[in-house]
């Protein structure tokens, strides 16, 4: 049985946040690659999210998402208060274009082109897949 | 404790009647395991509610610890 206070808490966030990601790590430092993988598809989109830690609270989080969405392993995507899936759905619904669909926006163009607005520079941008930092 | 494909094949397919399953060792160790599956039980789901089925079919495996990790595959 999932603690109430904390099932309360995440109906709130999904309900508040239009894209959500539970995951292992944080967008910038992910610490499993599969939560690294859906954070890149998320970042390849464009688009704003909500992403929170599961790992300082894991067990008590699965036992949550198990109750309210069956489902017991992270990452999980939700978008308008649905579960999408994890990281293979994610990345399969990201290939077919359903993806876009499902966020509303356009899909993005095969090879990502470089920013027409962005600064000169010798390399172009690139979030880092893996980095550490202080907390 | 090395899963057993066949098993877990097999409780898919009864699971979902109509349905052929190939499970497949993808790392050689017995724990992480890949589900090639096709159902008609599919048809009009979506993509989660079609892997949460699979996954009910062999949660017992999970529950006790044999599979680790198991990609889902559906064939459409």
């Amino acid at each position: 049985m999932a603690d109430q206070e904390l099932t309360d808490r995440v109906r709130e966030l999904i309900a508040e946040n239009q894209v959500l990601l539970f995951m292992k790590g944080t967008p910038s430092a992910p610490r499993c690659g599969f939560s690294m993988r859906t954070v890149q598809v998320l970042d390849s989109m464009g688009v704003e999210y909500g992403a929170i830690d599961v790992l300082p609270a894991l067990q008590p989080l699965r036992e949550v998402t198990s109750e309210i969405s069956d489902w017991e392993t992270f990452p999980q995507l939700y978008v308008n208060g649905e579960l999408l899936g994890g990281c293979d759905i994610v990345e399969e619904m990201f290939d077919n274009g359903e993806l876009a669909e499902a966020l509303g926006v356009e899909q993005p163009a095969e090879t990502e082109p470089a920013a027409p607005e962005a600064p000169a520079s010798d390399e172009p941008y690139k979030s880092p897949p893996m980095s550490i930092e202080g907390s | 404790m090395a899963a057993d494909l066949n098993e877990l094949k097999g409780m898919i397919e009864s699971a979902l009647p109509g349905s052929t399953a190939e499970v497949i060792d993808e790392t050689g160790t017995g724990d992480h395991l890949r589900a090639e599956v096709s159902a008609p039980q599919f048809e009009g789901r979506s993509r989660i509610d079609q892997h949460r089925l699979v996954k009910a079919a062999v949660r017992e495996r999970f529950d006790d610890g044999t599979i680790h990790a198991l990609t889902i595959k559906i064939l459409d």
